[in-house]
């Protein structure tokens, strides 16, 4: 066991788990959506047109950003609309989405397969098949995963983070259970990629079979597999870093920066089928949990599929529900059930709505700073951001927030703190964003007064060239005229002379 | 979502309960005029409060039920002499709860010690009834008849033993001559440690501030006895009168208007410590938990601007 864990965090046990290992496989949906714009970067563009007939995993929109990842059509059928759609996110906008009819077939494109054979690919192609496959961070983050496998320089050593971030949810508990050899494999080409010398995949010490089944597929002596204690928060990378090679990520920099990467199990298992099976990502695990259905359960869906299809097999109850995507400490809460599972749609807590709690004045108490995992004075920084004093939340390290809801978990007020962090962020982007472009239109405005001036000294000069020039002209006209007329008068006074 | 903890209205509540066995000594020395402060300054706190929120048109319920303004009362009854006149903890706690808490927006956003404020209102302003202390145990009926008609207070009253030994040392005795000890005041004082004790366990308050306010007033006490011991009262004797264990566990403790970073709360509750001592000594005030809190209270932002803790990865 170790004995480096971080400071802070809570050991909050899991208030619904499901007892079942086994993955329900839902069916592929009459109908999928499939959103364009992912979490991170850009927003594919694409490729098919409404009435295209379009087969399972072909690609039906891309672009050629480094950042954006290409998305596959996730059912055969006809694309039946290119439009906005709502999409899960807390403020209920709406995004570009394709939506593919099925044709009730699921006839796969036919896929370019890697086999075994994946240490004869140069880390380049894999790490191309990797953003061709449409992977992305599996746990929530939704980060292109290509990027940041080429990011880092002289990587020693490579964290798979099997932790299961938050407790709820389950999805990648099952996982290791199910596809232990999937997942050991995904870790080797990962370590062939990246040129690691070494990996570790860190377990919460709870999931005692996903630890054994894994443990029974692992004869790689470059791969150890590392219980942690359970405990929320130690799934965020640079806590787990912590915990496992007892470092510190510098506050501002990445892990990548002091050669370490940090994957998540359930994108390690994807990479896995894209460069073995050559399968781009079309579905992922989901946990649907919550005190509002009575059989909690983990489900392989297709992406697109409605959340309602795959939560009505959980036998939600009759009662008035909360919907949450994601876990219930860093989740979003959406307000209805009719959006569609996408790449990061890791849990789907349908919760029996229940009025929020009293929120009191905050007493200053340091419950919250107890379980900071960073330290943070969260009484502090609650201080300053609710009164906008940015500069103030500032100098208090906000920007080093990971927004884990610790501190809002545990406040005896219930103040939720982190929703006015991640607006004192917000706020702070806003200026930053503001005094960027007021320099740059200060910049412009000034180039402008400048070429206005510059315009009017040229012109001035060049008038007074001009003047000059005629002045010039006219004094050698004036010369010229004034000899010609001596001449005139010369010849007319010799005309005279002879006349006389 | 929330923690299984305390809420902070059974925070407030668990301190109250807390303060019961300094109370039960001073029940079982002194008789009931405590009791009896105690229940005029919570109907005090309520109704002030209540007409302070419903001029801010605030929820009065709401704010009632969080506690803070009994609590805000008793410390402030505990901390006044127990045969103290009816008006005076009327006074005081009044002026703690509007000026010391409600005019700067309620709970939270009070800079001072309310109850602090409320007592060192009441000792600048009515010197006379708050020095005069009971001495001997009073009946009910007693200190009732005392309580309005404080007329009649010559027989039972006297001055505290930090006033007595004040006095002593300015008349040039040595301290060997006076008596410094008060069995009544150590009991007392030990029920409000006990009392604190048991906040510590509960995880409601942290060792940082009593144990460095402890410190502050030993360390402080001893190096002004050097070459000088008859001049001073000994360090043991300084935390075992007057107001020192109520001071260090629950009006020090006091989270909104204390040091809130680990480090600051040792800062803070050590020189809490000293001030007293140096005020005890030197100052015109035989006790100065009051204005030590009060002053260093002032100093919070700063010595938790100067002590935040180390973050991760900085």
């Amino acid at each position: 066991m170790l004995s480096n864990i971080f400071r802070g965090g809570i050991h909050i046990p899991n208030p619904y788990p499901v007892k079942n290992p086994k993955i329900v496989k839902v069916p592929p949906p009459e109908k999928a959506v499939l959103i364009l714009q992912q979490k991170v970067g850009g927003q594919a563009k694409p490729c098919v047109e409404v009435g295209d007939k379009v087969l399972t995993g072909q690609v039906i929109a891309g672009t050629s950003s480094q950042y954006c990842v290409p998305i596959h059509a996730s059912i055969s059928g006809t694309i039946s609309a290119i439009d906005k759609q709502p999409i899960p996110h807390p403020s209920g906008i709406d995004a570009m989405c394709i939506t593919i009819e099925s044709d009730g077939k699921d006839k796969w494109v036919e896929k370019e397969e890697c086999g075994a054979d994946f240490l004869s690919c140069k880390p380049e192609q894999i790490i191309d098949k990797i953003r061709s496959a449409g992977i992305v961070g599996m746990g929530g983050a939704g980060f292109p995963t290509h990027i940041k496998v080429s990011s880092v320089k002289n990587a020693n050593t490579l964290v798979v983070n099997a932790t299961e971030c938050e407790p709820g949810i389950m999805c990648d508990d099952s996982l290791m259970q199910n596809y232990p050899r999937e997942i050991i494999r995904g870790t080797e080409i990962l370590l062939h990629a990246c040129s690691a010398k070494k990996a570790i995949i860190a377990i919460e010490d709870d999931k005692q079979e996903a630890f054994n089944s894994l443990l029974m597929y692992n004869h790689n002596d470059k791969i150890t597999i590392q219980r942690i204690p359970t405990k929320y928060t130690s799934g965020a990378d640079k806590l787990l870093i912590k915990s496992l090679l007892d470092v510190e990520v510098p506050a501002g920099k990445h892990p990548s920066d002091i050669g370490v990467l940090c994957h998540n199990v359930g994108t390690v298992k994807a990479i896995h089928d894209a460069v073995i099976d050559g399968r781009p990502l079309v579905s992922r695990i989901v946990t649907v949990t919550g005190s509002g259905v009575e059989d909690p359960k983990n489900y392989e869906a297709r992406l697109g599929t409605s959340f309602a299809s795959v939560v009505s097999q959980s036998k939600p109850n009759k009662q008035k529900h909360k919907i949450r995507m994601g876990g219930m400490m860093m989740g979003v809460d959406v307000n209805s059930d009719q959006y569609s599972i996408c790449k990061i749609t890791n849990c789907i807590f349908i919760n029996n709505f229940e009025p929020e709690p009293q929120v009191n004045e905050c007493i200053r108490c340091s419950s919250c700073n107890q379980v900071c995992p960073i330290n943070l004075l969260p009484q502090q920084l609650y201080w300053s951001s609710k009164s906008e004093s940015i500069d103030k939340a500032l100098e208090y390290n906000l920007d080093n927030c990971i927004e884990c809801g610790c501190c809002s978990y545990v406040c005896p007020s219930n103040i939720p703190l982190v929703d006015y962090f991640v607006f004192a962020k917000a706020v702070n982007k806003k200026q930053i964003n503001d005094a960027e472009r007021a320099d740059i239109a200060r910049q412009r405005f000034e180039y402008r007064e400048f070429r206005i001036e510059r315009n009017m000294s040229e012109r001035a000069e060049m008038m007074a060239k001009k003047k000059k020039a005629l002045k010039e002209k006219m004094a050698k006209e004036k010369q010229q005229k004034d000899k010609i007329a001596d001449a005139i008068q010369r010849v007319s006074k010799s005309k005279e002379n002879k006349d006389a | 979502m929330r923690s299984n903890g305390l809420s902070t209205n059974q925070i407030m509540r668990q301190v109250v309960y807390a303060l019961a066995l300094g109370i039960g000594a001073s029940y079982y020395f002194f008789g009931w005029g405590v009791l009896l402060q105690i229940i005029l300054g919570v109907i005090t706190a309520v109704v002030a409060e209540s007409v302070f929120l419903l001029l801010r048109k605030q929820d009065v319920k709401k704010t009632i039920s969080d506690g803070s303004a009994i609590l805000t009362a008793v410390l402030l009854a505990v901390a006044i002499p127990s045969i103290a006149p009816w008006w005076i903890i009327v006074v005081g706690v009044s002026f703690a709860i509007i000026f010391g808490k409600q005019i700067y927006g309620g709970l939270g956003n009070n800079p001072f010690n309310p109850a602090m404020l409320g007592y060192a209102f009441l000792l600048i302003s009515y010197p006379l009834q708050m020095s005069t202390w009971q001495v001997d145990f009073l009946s009910f009926g007693q200190s009732l008849e005392l309580l309005f008609n404080w007329t009649n207070i010559d027989a039972v009253s006297g001055a505290t033993r930090l006033d007595a030994v004040k006095t002593g040392l300015s008349l040039g005795n040595s301290i060997d001559n006076l008596q410094v000890y008060s069995s009544s005041q150590a009991w007392i004082n030990a029920g409000f440690l006990f009392g604190g004790l048991y906040l510590l366990l509960r995880r409601i308050i942290f060792w940082q501030i009593p144990a460095s306010f402890i410190a502050g007033i030993a360390v402080t006490a001893f190096l002004i006895s050097i070459g000088n011991a008859d001049a001073y009262l000994p360090a043991h004797n300084h935390l075992i009168l007057g107001g020192t264990m109520l001071g260090a566990f629950f009006i020090a403790t006091d989270p909104v208007s204390a040091s809130t970073t680990p480090r600051g709360r040792i800062i803070y509750g050590f020189l809490i410590g000293v001030l007293i001592v140096v005020i005890r000594s030197f100052g015109g005030y035989p006790d100065a938990v009051a204005f030590a809190v009060l002053l260093m209270n002032i100093t919070v932002p700063l010595i938790d601007y100067y002590t935040q803790p180390r973050i991760f990865g900085k």
